[in-house]
Order: C-alpha cells, then sequence, then structure tokens
C-alpha cells in the first residue's frame, strides 16, 4: 500500500466517508470529525506511518490537504 | 479478608478529590488497590437505602444496568485520574462495548470492581473492568472515555 493510500485510508476509517469526499475536507466539515475524531485519526496515522507527532502539528492538522504537508515533515512522501 | 473491610488506598475523601462525581451518582465506596497508570480496584457496597432500589423494582430490588456500568467505568476513571496532573478533571464516555450482565446484584451485595488501562494518550483514556459479587463475575465492559480538559489542548485552529 502506497503512502497516500495509507493517508486516505486512515481518513476513510475513521470517520466513515467516501474517499471522493476527502480532498477538501477541513477540521469539524462534518460530524465526525470533532475534537475526539481528530485524536483518533491523528492515532491512525502515527500507527499507519510509525511516527509520532508533535503537539503542533496536531494542532496545525486542520484538513486532508494540510495533513499531506504536515506528514512531509515526517518523511512521509505522497506523490 | 472480607471485601468491605478492605484497607482503602484511596477512601472517599479521597475519590472526592480526584473526580467529579458526586450523590447521588458517585457509585464507588474505595479503592483498595491501585497502580497509577495501569489498574485499579475498586469496592462498591449497596444497602437498601440507594435511591434507585425503591423503583428498580418495588417487588425485587436489584442494582441497575447503567448503575453496575457507571460503578465500573468511575473505578476504571481512577487509574489515570490518581495522578495529580489530572486529579479533579472532568471525563466523557466516546464509547462503551461488549457489555456483559452475568448476575443479579442485590441489596448487602459487595462489588469488587477490577479496572485496567491499557493506553491513554491525548485525553483518550482506552481499558477495560469486570465487577464480581464472592467471586462471581457480575458484569465487564471496554470503555472509551474521554478528557474535554486535555483534548482541548490538541484540537485544530478554527
Amino acid at each position: 500500500m502506497s503512502n497516500l493510500e495509507k493517508y486516505v485510508s486512515a481518513f476513510t476509517s475513521t470517520f466513515l466517508v467516501d474517499e471522493s469526499a476527502l480532498a477538501h475536507l477541513k477540521y469539524q466539515d462534518i460530524a465526525a470529525w470533532d475534537s475526539v475524531g481528530h485524536m483518533s485519526l491523528m492515532a491512525a496515522l502515527e500507527e499507519a506511518f510509525g511516527i509520532e507527532m508533535d503537539i503542533d502539528d496536531i494542532i496545525e492538522f486542520s484538513s486532508f490537504e494540510v495533513g499531506r504537508t504536515i506528514l512531509s515533515k515526517y518523511n512521509v512522501q505522497m506523490e | 479478608m472480607v471485601e468491605a473491610n478492605k484497607v482503602p488506598v484511596m477512601d472517599i475523601r479521597a475519590i472526592i478529590k480526584h473526580q467529579r462525581n458526586r450523590y447521588p451518582v458517585l457509585l464507588i465506596d474505595k479503592i483498595v488497590e491501585l497502580v497509577p497508570g495501569e489498574r485499579a480496584t475498586g469496592i462498591k457496597c449497596f444497602t437498601y437505602n440507594e435511591w434507585y432500589f425503591p423503583g428498580h423494582f418495588d417487588d425485587e430490588p436489584n442494582v441497575p444496568g447503567f448503575v453496575q456500568i457507571e460503578s465500573l467505568v468511575q473505578t476504571f476513571i481512577l487509574t489515570f485520574l490518581c495522578k495529580p496532573e489530572y486529579a479533579g478533571m472532568k471525563t466523557n464516555f466516546v464509547s462503551i462495548n461488549n457489555i456483559r450482565f452475568k448476575k443479579k446484584i442485590v441489596p448487602g451485595d459487595v462489588l469488587r470492581i477490577e479496572a485496567r488501562l491499557k493506553t491513554f494518550k491525548r485525553g483518550i483514556a482506552m481499558g477495560s473492568a469486570e465487577s464480581f459479587v464472592d467471586g462471581e463475575q457480575a458484569c465487564s465492559a471496554e470503555f472509551v472515555v474521554a478528557v474535554p480538559d486535555i483534548l482541548n489542548q490538541f484540537k485544530p485552529k478554527p
């Protein structure tokens, strides 16, 4: 599974949302992405990529698109 | 030693100090074993003076399921609220899974509750608890509990 597939899978499995809705998805756009859902997403990403995210990055992680940039800091590249 | 007579490591005053449930929904009496961040064992003694017995039921008093679950989770949250940095914080249920009721609990019964914390990260606690009366399993469940005061520190900016 590619990094992009892992990234998409973390969102779809955590929020039970269709992949087609992810490109412009932001925090609190859907009920499932609330503060508890956010922690679940962070845990899913950390497990998927074997990383531990800093608190500042968790706070900055406000959308699907922003998350891709943040993960690049952890050497998670997505083409 | 009889469960009800075990020496507490947290008495009712310590329980009140470390968690926010109060009468009539404070549903543990003492903690008799505690490994902070790992596990806790609580005791709850039921008498007919409990507020729910006259209504559940007047001809057959027994402990309602929601009271049993609350007793389990109140022991569970003390696995982390016993730590000074978390003492007194409020908690919210996120999910309860795999609930099993095995035994009717009646006035006079002493409930022993064994709770285990699996993970605690960024204000989300996951774990389980099971209860016993005279060594016989009464109830068990798995919990995910949030601590909003911690969780809110990690919320994305609007």
